[in-house]
């Protein structure tokens, strides 16, 4: 029996996560934590389960909630429009280790988590947790939250010919595309096409992926 | 089965940007005897019977009476047996190689046999332990504890040898250490003593070492539950800075523990009777936002893989400096302590080596400590060593006369602490 944590690690302690030390919130998860999600390969596809997956990201729906956990799909409404993206962000052993950043360790069982782009700006960075601050659409503030990752590090804009279109807002450490060892220039929009990865950060990658 | 209870100790709120954590853990034990799986102990008493336990002859004579008064403590059914050690290492009782099981009969033919003790020969610690671990090594299953006299250096053996000995005997027996007169070396037998999770004491005049001999073995028959570590799980990406045991004297644990996964491991604790411990436990973790929670350190006692009690040491990052920059109270006082015994062992060695002036200035802190903490016991034994000018801001001159007995008391009894609370208000 376990329960996950705030940061998406299965824990069998069930008052702090035995990976990471956050506190478990007792009861239903907290708002904050929809977003997170097992990974595709843990999730239970068997007949039995009997869990209609969100058409647009693909999260399994919880019983008859008619928003999706995952993305706020309404289930009730029309179905996704086609030519949706999506950014898959998952935790890269090659780039960690081709970083090689002292004093830092990979996050073990990194659970995937996924966001459906909204049209206009979608922002990636991480929050304070502020009450008072608008905090990035693609927030990756949860543990375990990469420290190479800035406040507001990038942006990907989807435009409304269809089009993503990468920007990066000034971060620290730099925003990378695919193998390019090179950091893209700042404020310099970059169109992307589907399967391409942005990479930010000690390990996290953020694959494009057209629906 | 004894009960374990804990206590935690400390201000989890933190500065931004700040990843140490210090917790005061107590561990309290009732003691409580086990019922039908009480673990059967064995007991053995190591004498140093080299020449020099001759002269005075009183020195022998009291060591044989003080085993006595031990075999005495000794329950019916404990194993037991008596080792005599020179340049090397015989048993004295039981004639054969294993252990006896105490019965009036066998604690008679043992106290007959102590009759024909006499000293002659050298010192080879290292042996005396080997021969203890292989008699132990006859009666599995049972919880083994030793008690070592000596009077002199380990002077018939290299360090390597000793150091060897005790990595093959270290977790099979415990053992405490006890030096009698001022011709032993006190740093020789705390290594040991810490090695084997025993105590380590000077004894000054020989007729003291009956009463020590009787109190040493009726703690050892009070022991109830054995095996008993200190599990301490960190989360991901933290460090375990130190563990150390504060109260009733200082331990160092750390180099100690076992890796039980990657984000715990096991410290020894030995056995426990009905007693408490205060451990002080140093983490850093990864630093968060302001209005993160996070567990630092789930502490749990665990005899074998069973765990008994456990403490939780947080984190909570805050920018409210009026709750992070307060140190707590107990763990305040231990790193005080812990600093208390630094400052003794330092300044002794400066002593020794001449330089005066670091040595004034190591031991006046001391005073400094031990006054506020109220360490009387450590106090009193500093005042044999400095005159005290004012020892609240640690002014201290050194005495030109030491006698090598206060030096060694000083030294051996320097991580001695007292708990919270001690000084006079």
């Amino acid at each position: 029996m376990t329960v996950t944590c705030p940061g998406g690690h299965e824990s069998r302690a069930t008052d702090y996560c035995d990976q990471c030390g956050a506190p478990i919130p007792a009861g239903p998860p907290a708002a904050g934590a929809t977003e997170v999600l097992p990974a595709l390969d843990e999730i239970d596809t068997s007949p039995a389960a009997r869990r209609e997956p969100c058409p647009a990201c693909g999260a399994p729906r919880s019983g008859d909630d008619r928003y999706c956990e995952g993305c706020g799909f309404d289930f009730h409404g029309p179905p996704p429009a086609a030519g949706a993206w999506e950014a898959v962000v998952t935790a890269d052993r090659a780039q960690f280790d081709r970083l090689a950043v002292a004093g830092m360790s990979f996050p073990a069982g990194y659970a995937q988590r996924k966001f459906v782009l909204a049209e206009g700006e979608n922002r990636i960075g991480r929050s304070r947790g502020r009450p008072d601050e608008l905090a990035p659409e693609i927030d990756l503030a949860m543990e375990p939250a990469d420290p190479g990752v800035s406040r507001l590090h990038a942006a990907l804009e989807r435009r409304s010919d269809g089009v993503v279109v990468l920007r990066d807002l000034g971060s620290t450490n730099g925003t990378m595309v695919n193998d390019d060892p090179v950091p893209i220039a700042p404020e310099t929009p970059l169109p992307l096409t589907d399967g391409d990865r942005v990479r930010v950060g000690a390990w996290t990658t953020i694959t494009l992926r057209k629906r | 089965m004894s009960n374990f209870t804990t206590e935690c100790y400390q201000n989890e709120y933190l500065p931004l940007g700040v990843s140490e954590v210090n917790a005061i853990v107590t561990v309290t034990s009732d003691g409580a005897p086990g019922q039908a799986e009480q673990p059967e102990a064995a007991e053995i008493v190591i004498i140093d019977t080299s020449g020099s336990m001759g002269t005075p002859r009183r020195k022998i004579n009291a060591a044989r009476q003080a085993t006595k008064v031990a075999i005495d403590c000794i329950r019916d059914g404990v194993a037991f047996g008596v080792i005599a050690g020179t340049d090397v290492a015989r048993t004295v009782y039981p004639t054969h190689s294993t252990l006896a099981i105490a019965a009036p009969k066998t604690r008679s033919e043992a106290k007959r046999a102590l009759d024909r003790l006499d000293a002659s020969g050298g010192t080879a610690i290292g042996s005396w332990l080997t021969l203890a671990g292989a008699l132990f090594a006859t009666v599995p299953g049972r919880t083994c504890h030793a008690i070592l006299l000596t009077d002199g250096e380990n002077q018939h053996e290299t360090d390597e040898h000793l150091d060897g000995v005790l990595a093959e005997v270290e977790g099979r027996f415990q053992c405490d250490c006890r030096g009698v007169g001022t011709d032993w070396m006190v740093s020789e037998l705390r290594r040991i003593a810490a090695a084997l999770l025993g105590s380590v004491d000077i004894i000054a005049e020989p007729e003291a070492m009956a009463d020590d001999f009787h109190a040493l073995m009726q703690a050892a028959m009070g022991k109830a539950t054995r095996n008993v570590s200190l599990r301490l799980w960190t989360p991901q990406g933290a460090t375990v800075a130190f563990v150390r045991q504060v109260a009733p004297a200082i331990e160092e644990l750390t180099g100690r523990g076992v890796q039980v996964n990657p984000l715990t491991a096991d410290y020894p604790t030995a056995t426990w009777g009905r007693e408490s411990r205060d451990y002080h436990v140093c983490i850093n973790v990864p630093p968060r936002e302001v209005g993160d929670e996070m567990l630092a350190a789930r502490v749990s006692l665990v005899e074998g893989e069973e765990p008994r009690a456990q403490a939780l040491i947080k984190a909570i990052w805050t920018d409210d400096r009026r709750l992070s920059t307060h140190i707590n109270r107990e763990v305040a006082h231990y790193t005080g302590q812990a600093e208390l015994a630094d400052c003794i062992q330092q300044g002794l060695e400066a002593r020794k080596e001449g330089d005066l002036a670091s040595a004034t200035f190591k031991l006046g802190r001391a005073v400094q400590l031990a006054t506020e903490s109220g360490n009387e016991g450590t106090m009193k034994l500093l005042q044999a060593v400095v005159q005290v000018d004012d020892a609240a801001t640690g002014t201290v001159r050194l005495k030109h006369e030491i006698t090598p007995l206060d030096e060694m008391s000083l030294d051996t009894r320097s991580t001695a602490t007292v708990r919270v609370g001690s000084a006079a208000t």
